[in-house]
């Protein structure tokens, strides 16, 4: 998994690439990348999952526990482009709910100005 | 106006109908002349024999009629099937009739061989009389009406028997033995006439079943397809056991008899009508003995000891009686041969004759006609044969004469063998004639729980309703629902194309989006990713995650500050999602908040998400819902899935008077599908309380559960103790029915009363379904309800031979096809005595 970070209009964007799973933990995860950005001050954040092929429930955690953290700073975080499959699962898991989705990240972009 | 005092006057003695009186009068003539003739026949025929031959000579006498009446046997068969009934048995008479007139000529001539060839003859004759008689009553009645009427028939048979015998005891005095031969031909010129006269009646009176034989015109039975028969049929093979094993019984004792006889009257200077006189006046006392027997014993035997007991009784007696020879002297072997042929002919012309009759009632009138024939005549001769072969051979070997009577004691020995083969027959057809009663019963109608059980996944359908309303208000709800549906089982094709069909108003739901491509509906890929067992996988994981608790906790905690009432579809995502959630402290809080929720909806989620969790603090907020004609199926099927736990607090709410009476009706049909002794001794101590708010719920509930399980037992006592209050319930309504029934004003009350009957003795059996064998009660109910006389007589005998007797005394007049002023008649008796009946 790799996963880049830039900014677009006080957003941090999180580009993630390839697999997010347990077996593949390395030093620093998707949850410790966020809260370093929200320690710099960095409260709006989007996770771009164009790229991600797959997601566990271990990567379902690191985005909750992301999202908890920013929710706790009073922060924004919202998700792009993630698979069918993994919104079905925040459907049947209710997350649709809670975890802001959207199709394109410009959408994702604009609601946060829109705020 | 004559035929109504007769059937005034004999419904006194006998439980017969108006219109089957006639009938029955011109029957027990028939028999009573049939065997008046028999009975002067047979003195005649014994001392005949004795004077001019030797008791060494009757075994070939008793093998010879063996023989001949196989060649009988067939004509008569043949001649059944070629002639019309009554012609048959008008040629046969006549034929008997020129018959005596050739004898009392012949015996003129002193030929010392004709009372051999007299023998057999009189043996022709009084079989087919006999079983011609009996194919009359078989083919005229029902069996429950020959069971009625049996004991009034066997009388006549008896009566004439008497006459016959005394006749022959006073006229032999006068007119000498061989001149005795002239008083048959008068008597049976009188059956002539009644036989003819006969058929009109029966025209009337045939019963569906015989007119329908009578239509098929059946071919003509052959003896290979009667053995068949009865070798493929396991009662009928009883039967024939233990026929051959009573008759090689009756033969020994006979020719014990005859010897001794001869013995005793040899010394005499007319030994030859001494004999007959003798004979006559004993045949007389034993047909008396017999006839007291028959009238003061038979039925209470029958009705108080059942078949069984009455088949015993026989072989018992004349097992102690032929052990007792061994200790009898010499001169005293005269009394001993009367008291055992007394007690051997009074029982077979009494208790014997009634059950054999009896035995035959649940065989089909088909195989019982065929059947009969072989049984009566052939296997009857068999029987006759092989006890004469053994009594040769006897002879032969002992040396055993005249001179040295005191020999016949051995044979004993030969009837002691087959005593014992006779009783384990008769063990063994008693279970054998319960299993063919039922046979005769077919379910009528499933239970219709089983039926919508059988045929319907009401879970399922409830998921795939849920599932479709979901989809109008909430892709999440609707998620939730489609991943527990596939989850359930595989949806078929047909059901896809359900669940996918999209109406215009859900075409923007976001899930839609989702399963759409280029317009279409992604079912399949909807279908391949739900039905991934990784998905399952996937989805359980997350929910186990600490951080998702805590996020989904936080979020319907948020759903439920909320009072808006257009949050209610929230309101059921977070109810329908708490049934997948960890069970915290603060869920249970707030699902218990979502069980007083005031949105049916929103309950009927929470509800199904408590049944889940099967948390106990959660069951009083479920239980009121059963209460709540909307949530009540719901509830229920939470309530069962938590099981035995809950069980006591069930039993309290059942049993509290104060709690609704809407709940406390649910609640048996609960304990009911939980199922486990415990619960069938909660619903049996509640039955006990007589509480009438909620004793229908709890029988039905404790019928389901014994259907369910039938090795669950209830409490006997409290069982019968609530079938006799019932009983009695349905005797004071049918009472009432009858007063209304002559005002027409009232007509609508009767009506409303009949049901309430129905429903009353509905209760009756589902009470005896919980003590005896569930599938025989409710069979029986069922072609009792059926109402066909035939449905009515099987079900009543197969209750007759599983329920307790004194049960069966008061249910039958309620079950019985019997008019209902006598019915009425017989439940005021009953009602009086009912409440000293003691069932259990």
């Amino acid at each position: 998994m790799e996963i880049n970070a830039r900014e677009k209009a006080d957003v941090i964007i999180f580009d993630i690439d390839g697999e997010i799973r347990r077996s593949d933990i390395t030093d620093i995860t998707l949850h410790q990348l966020v809260k370093d950005q929200l320690e710099g001050g960095k409260k709006n954040i989007l996770l771009n999952f164009e790229n991600v092929e797959f997601i566990d429930s271990f990567g379902v955690g690191e985005i909750l526990a992301s999202y908890i953290s920013t929710n706790n700073l009073g922060g924004k975080l919202k998700i792009a482009k993630i698979s069918k499959k993994l919104y079905l699962v925040f459907q049947v898991t209710m997350l649709t709910k809670v975890l802001e989705i959207f199709d394109e990240e410009e959408m994702a972009l604009d609601s946060f100005f829109k705020e | 106006m004559a035929k109504n005092r007769v059937h005034k006057l004999l419904s006194r003695f006998v439980d017969v109908r108006p219109e089957e009186t006639s009938t029955s009068v011109l029957m027990f003539f028939y028999f009573f002349l049939i065997t008046s003739s028999a009975w002067v026949i047979k003195p005649v025929k014994i001392s005949l024999f004795l004077d001019k031959l030797s008791f060494k000579e009757l075994p070939y006498a008793y093998f010879l009629t063996a023989l001949l009446i196989g060649f009988v046997v067939t004509l008569n068969t043949r001649l059944i099937h070629v002639m019309k009934r009554h012609v048959y048995i008008s040629l046969s008479l006549t034929f008997f009739i020129s018959n005596l007139f050739i004898f009392w000529m012949l015996f003129k001539l002193q030929w010392q061989w004709l009372p051999m060839i007299y023998w057999l003859w009189a043996e022709i004759f009084t079989i087919t009389s006999v079983t011609q008689f009996w194919i009359l009553i078989n083919d005229i009645y029902t069996p429950r009406q020959a069971k009625r009427l049996i004991g009034f028939l066997v009388s006549g048979g008896l009566l004439g028997g008497v006459a016959g015998s005394l006749l022959a005891s006073f006229l032999v005095k006068i007119v000498k033995t061989e001149n005795l031969l002239l008083i048959a031909p008068l008597m049976l010129g009188i059956c002539l006439v009644i036989v003819n006269l006969a058929p009109r009646l029966f025209k009337k009176e045939k019963k569906e079943e015989a007119e329908v034989s009578e239509k098929k015109k059946k071919p003509r039975i052959k003896y290979t397809e009667s053995f068949r028969l009865v070798r493929k049929n396991r009662h009928l093979l009883f039967l024939s056991g233990i026929m051959i094993a009573a008759i090689v019984v009756t033969t020994t004792i006979d020719f014990q008899f005859n010897s001794v006889v001869e013995n005793h009257f040899s010394k005499f200077d007319n030994p030859k009508d001494s004999m007959t006189s003798f004979l006559a006046t004993f045949f007389a006392i034993l047909l008396v003995f017999s006839y007291l027997l028959h009238v003061f014993c038979t039925s209470r035997i029958l009705r108080n000891f059942g078949i069984r007991a009455a088949l015993l009784i026989a072989p018992f007696f004349l097992l102690i009686g032929s052990a007792a020879i061994f200790i009898v002297a010499t001169p005293a072997l005269i009394s001993w041969a009367v008291l055992m042929k007394g007690t051997d002919k009074s029982l077979a012309h009494s208790l014997n004759q009634s059950v054999r009759e009896l035995l035959y009632i649940p065989i089909s009138p088909e195989i019982k006609y065929k059947a009969k024939v072989f049984i009566d005549m052939f296997v009857n001769k068999l029987a006759k044969g092989l006890a004469a072969i053994l009594l040769i051979l006897f002879v032969s070997f002992s040396h055993f004469s005249i001179e040295n009577i005191e020999k016949i004691r051995f044979i004993s020995i030969l009837a002691v063998v087959f005593i014992f083969i006779w009783i384990l027959l008769n063990l063994q057809i008693t279970r054998e004639y319960v299993n063919i009663v039922k046979r005769n019963l077919k379910i009528k109608w499933q239970d219709a729980d089983k039926l919508i059980g059988e045929k319907i996944d009401i879970d399922m359908t409830k998921l795939v309703f849920d599932t479709l309303e979901s989809k109008k208000r909430s892709s999440v709800l609707y998620a939730m629902n489609l991943f527990d549906l596939v989850k359930k089982e595989k949806m078929s094709p047909e059901l896809k194309k359900i669940i996918s069909y999209k109406s215009n108003e859900i075409r923007a739901s976001s899930l839609d989006s989702l399963l759409e491509l280029d317009g279409e509906v992604l079912i399949p890929e909807m279908e391949d990713s739900l039905e991934e067992e990784s998905l399952d996988a996937q989805v359980k994981e997350i929910m186990a995650l600490d951080v998702y608790q805590e996020l989904m906790n936080e979020q319907i905690g948020k759903i439920l500050r909320k009072k808006d009432t257009e949050e209610v579809v929230s309101r059921m995502e977070a109810a329908k999602i708490m049934g997948r959630m960890a069970p915290t402290l603060s869920l249970i809080h707030n699902l218990g908040k979502l069980l007083r929720d005031e949105s049916p909806e929103v309950v009927s989620y929470a509800v199904e998400s408590a049944g889940k969790l099967k948390r106990r603090e959660l069951v009083p907020y479920i239980i009121q819902h059963l209460s709540n004609p909307s949530i009540k199926q719901v509830a229920n099927k939470a309530l069962t899935g938590y099981g035995i736990k809950i069980i006591g607090t069930l039993k309290d709410y059942l049993s509290d008077p104060e709690e609704d009476i809407k709940m406390r009706k649910a609640i048996p049909d609960i304990l009911a599908q939980i199922g486990s002794q415990r619960t069938a001794d909660i619903l049996a101590l509640e039955l006990k309380k007589e509480n009438k708010d909620v004793e229908i719920d709890t029988i039905d509930a404790m019928c389901k559960l014994r259907k369910k399980d039938p090795q669950i037992r209830f409490p006997e006592k409290i069982v019968l103790t609530e079938a006799k209050l019932k009983i009695k319930e349905c005797y004071l309504i049918m009472m009432e029915i009858y007063s209304l029934i002559s005002d027409k004003n009232k007509e609508f009350l009767a009506k409303d009363l009949e049901n309430n009957l129905a429903r009353s003795l509905k209760q009756v059996f589902d009470l005896m379904s919980l003590i005896y064998s569930q599938e025989d009660i409710v069979t029986a109910y069922q072609n009792i309800c059926d109402g066909t006389k035939k449905s009515i007589d099987y079900s009543i005998e197969l209750l007759d031979n599983i329920i307790k007797r004194e049960i069966m005394e008061v249910l039958l007049p309620l079950i019985d096809d019997i008019p209902l002023e006598d019915k009425v008649k017989k439940g005021k008796k009953l009602l009086k005595s009912l409440e000293k009946v003691e069932f259990a």
